[in-house]
């Protein structure tokens, strides 16, 4: 509930919690202090009226004839006196005194309590040690005083929380405006607009968020970007085979000789091989794009190779391609088995394809400082030197290449490569033609 | 009709040739903007299919400049010859682009073969400046799309070769054209051309329909002059 409530209501709320308890701390202060300056200016003026009283007693009190006297003030009822003789006899007190001592204390101040009444006591004996005063004050008077003080300590606060929190209402809606136009924007845009936020007006507070957010935008519209172009590649990669197939087809079908006929027929199912690989090699990159790196475990090279070699064989003797495996250790490549397959197949049949028959293709495997190397070389007519960045990119396809390459081989291998943080070199063969295509694992 | 396809996938390519040279036309296949571009240089065609995704050169630019570039004292440039660009690229943008760089129709793939040829045919003849798509002169009729040839009302049996030059000579009627000009026509690139063949194939054709449809111009040419009327008809 205090996790999901408004930044608003928690504002506020922290901020009325903060004043309220520093106006009371201040408040209990402030009572206790002026508590004890009254508590002091009281017993000084108990202790005032003891000594006037005293003084009064000595001269006056022969002649007195009355037990009591009257009461000059309101508060006079709660001040009281009692004036004993010798200690044992009352001799004379006010109205509100009671019969008895109002306090067992001969000297100084002490706080007593008589039929329920508390009582503050000044008492004192006269100079000639004849008559001990008791000058009292009931407690209620300053429980009373004391009450007033607190009550106007906290009236203001009472008054003013309401109010305050009304005004914080107001300064904390306009000081998150910016965060709730933020919002509206973010709530108004449609999900296909990926633009960047403008972070001009926003406040340095929301600038991380922002600034993550338009970095996400744009990581996310650029992989959209990506994926509508392969898309539309690969659409469009699609539509000259099956151009291709169904124009040989309608040549097959108004052909007038059997060898024109046939030849087209050929061709068309030609074509149909090359759509069905095109949609392999497409199938093959959209799961390499999409796989997570999860599935690395250790791959021994040399097992993979020998493998992918076995099932490459019949198509390498029927074009009379030699294949060849050289490995002088044993080396081992955290991977995905499944994928280092799919490279080496792909290098494989491209060499197989371009290298003349009669000639050899190698798979070579190695150690080499700080990384562990695979390559394939053939003797085929190489990749000029301006094609070689070129032919990493999907469906590019150098002049002259034959018409049953998908353009996707090389773009699949630098996928897989880069999946596996692996370096991918394309070379020339020192001695004459030739292709030496060279993937090289972090040890 | 010689035709010059421009297309760098080999199976496309090899139907398309196989195709239109069921329709009739004699096909010089090109697989790159730079091979086709020198063609276009040196080879009267009486149309292009051009793709536009090809190597060395794009499509549009060889359709760019073969449409800048000056008549000089070449007659052979191709300047204004019919361009259908065959493509994959059919976005209303690239085909907006394709007819703005010159081209005369545009044509997605896969497409039909019929209608590349119909296209074609259509191409050819608003080029000749007939909206007809049967030709006529002077009693013979010619049906491209048919590949039919009537003569009172009669079909007359043609080899496709004598059936191309007559159509040539149909098209241009009232010009005349020389035999080099008509062997470029009949025959593609890497053909042989048999000496004589066109004289051979116009005496056939004079023979089939009748001997003074064609006018020999000697040390010329052959044209088909545009309203003269055969005389067996006034007998």
């Amino acid at each position: 509930m205090w996790q999901r409530a408004s930044l608003k209501q928690r504002l506020i709320v922290l901020m009325l919690t903060a004043i309220a308890l520093v106006w009371l701390g201040a408040a209990a202060f402030t009572y206790h202090d002026a508590r004890e300056e009254f508590d002091e200016v009281l017993d000084a003026h108990l202790a005032q009226t003891a000594a006037l009283l005293l003084v009064q007693t000595a001269h006056d009190l022969d002649v007195l004839e009355t037990e009591h006297a009257p009461l000059l003030h309101k508060y006079a009822r709660r001040v009281a006196f009692q004036v004993w003789e010798k200690g044992q006899r009352l001799r004379l007190h006010s109205a509100n005194a009671p019969q008895q001592a109002l306090t067992n204390n001969e000297r100084g101040f002490s706080d007593s309590t008589i039929d329920g009444k508390g009582w503050r006591v000044f008492s004192s004996w006269d100079e000639s040690g004849t008559y001990l005063i008791h000058v009292a004050e009931t407690s209620e008077v300053r429980a009373e005083l004391a009450g007033d003080i607190a009550e106007n300590l906290l009236r203001p606060l009472l008054l003013s929380l309401p109010l305050l929190a009304i005004l914080l209402w107001v300064a904390v809606a306009r000081g998150l405006l910016p965060l709730v136009s933020l919002t509206r924007e973010v709530e108004r845009r449609e999900p296909e607009n990926l633009a960047a936020l403008d972070t001009s007006s926003s406040p340095r507070e929301v600038m991380p968020l922002i600034e993550r957010l338009n970095r996400l935008f744009a990581r996310i519209s650029a992989s959209l970007q990506k994926e509508r172009r392969f898309t539309a590649d690969a659409a469009h990669e699609l539509r000259t085979p099956i151009a291709a197939i169904k124009a040989q087809a309608q040549v097959a079908r108004a052909a007038s000789t059997e060898s024109e006929r046939n030849h087209a027929l050929d061709n068309a199912i030609l074509g149909c091989d090359r759509a069905s690989r095109l949609i392999a090699q497409l199938l093959t990159l959209a799961q390499v794009d999409t796989l997570d790196n999860s599935v690395m475990e250790a791959c021994l090279i040399k097992d993979i190779a020998a493998e992918v070699i076995a099932d490459l064989a019949p198509a390498a003797v029927a074009k009379g391609v030699e294949l060849e495996l050289l490995t002088d250790a044993e080396v081992t490549v955290r991977g995905n088995p499944e994928l280092l397959r799919v490279l080496l197949r792909n290098l494989l049949d491209n060499a197989i394809q371009h290298t003349s028959s009669g000639t050899s293709v190698q798979v070579n495997i190695s150690h080499e400082p700080a990384a562990a190397c695979l390559s394939v070389s053939d003797n085929g007519p190489g990749i000029a030197e301006d094609d070689r960045a070129r032919v990493l990119e999907r469906f590019y396809r150098p002049l002259g290449t034959q018409a049953s390459g998908s353009g996707l081989g090389l773009s699949i291998v630098k996928r897989i490569a880069d999946v596996h943080d692996a370096t991918l070199q394309i070379l020339a063969m020192s001695e004459g033609s030739g292709l030496r295509v060279k993937v090289c694992f972090r040890a | 009709m010689r035709v010059l396809v421009v297309e760098d996938d080999a199976l496309l390519g090899d139907a398309i040739q196989a195709g239109l040279k069921q329709a009739g036309y004699a096909v010089d296949w090109m697989k790159d903007g730079v091979a086709a571009e020198q063609a276009l240089a040196t080879e009267p065609y009486a149309a292009v299919v051009l793709d536009l995704g090809l190597p060395r050169l794009s499509g549009l630019e060889v359709l760019r400049r073969m449409r800048s570039r000056h008549q000089l004292n070449n007659i052979k440039s191709n300047q204004s010859t019919p361009v259908l660009i065959l493509t994959a690229m059919d976005t209303v943008d690239d085909r907006i682009r394709g007819l703005d760089a010159g081209a005369d129709d545009y044509l997605a793939k896969p497409f039909d073969m019929g209608e590349l040829a119909a296209r074609l045919r259509a191409l050819v003849r608003r080029a000749s400046g007939n909206a007809e798509p049967m030709l006529q002169v002077t009693g013979v009729r010619l049906d491209p799309a048919a590949h039919r040839v009537l003569y009172r009302d009669k079909q007359i049996e043609l080899s496709s070769r004598e059936f191309a030059l007559l159509h040539a000579l149909m098209l241009n009627a009232g010009k005349v054209l020389s035999r080099t000009r008509l062997e470029e026509q009949l025959y593609a690139w890497g053909e042989e051309i048999e000496s004589n063949a066109v004289e051979v194939h116009i005496h056939h054709l004079r023979r089939k329909l009748y001997p003074e449809l064609i006018t020999t111009v000697r040390g010329v040419g052959y044209l088909i002059p545009l309203d003269k009327l055969p005389q067996d008809e006034d007998a």
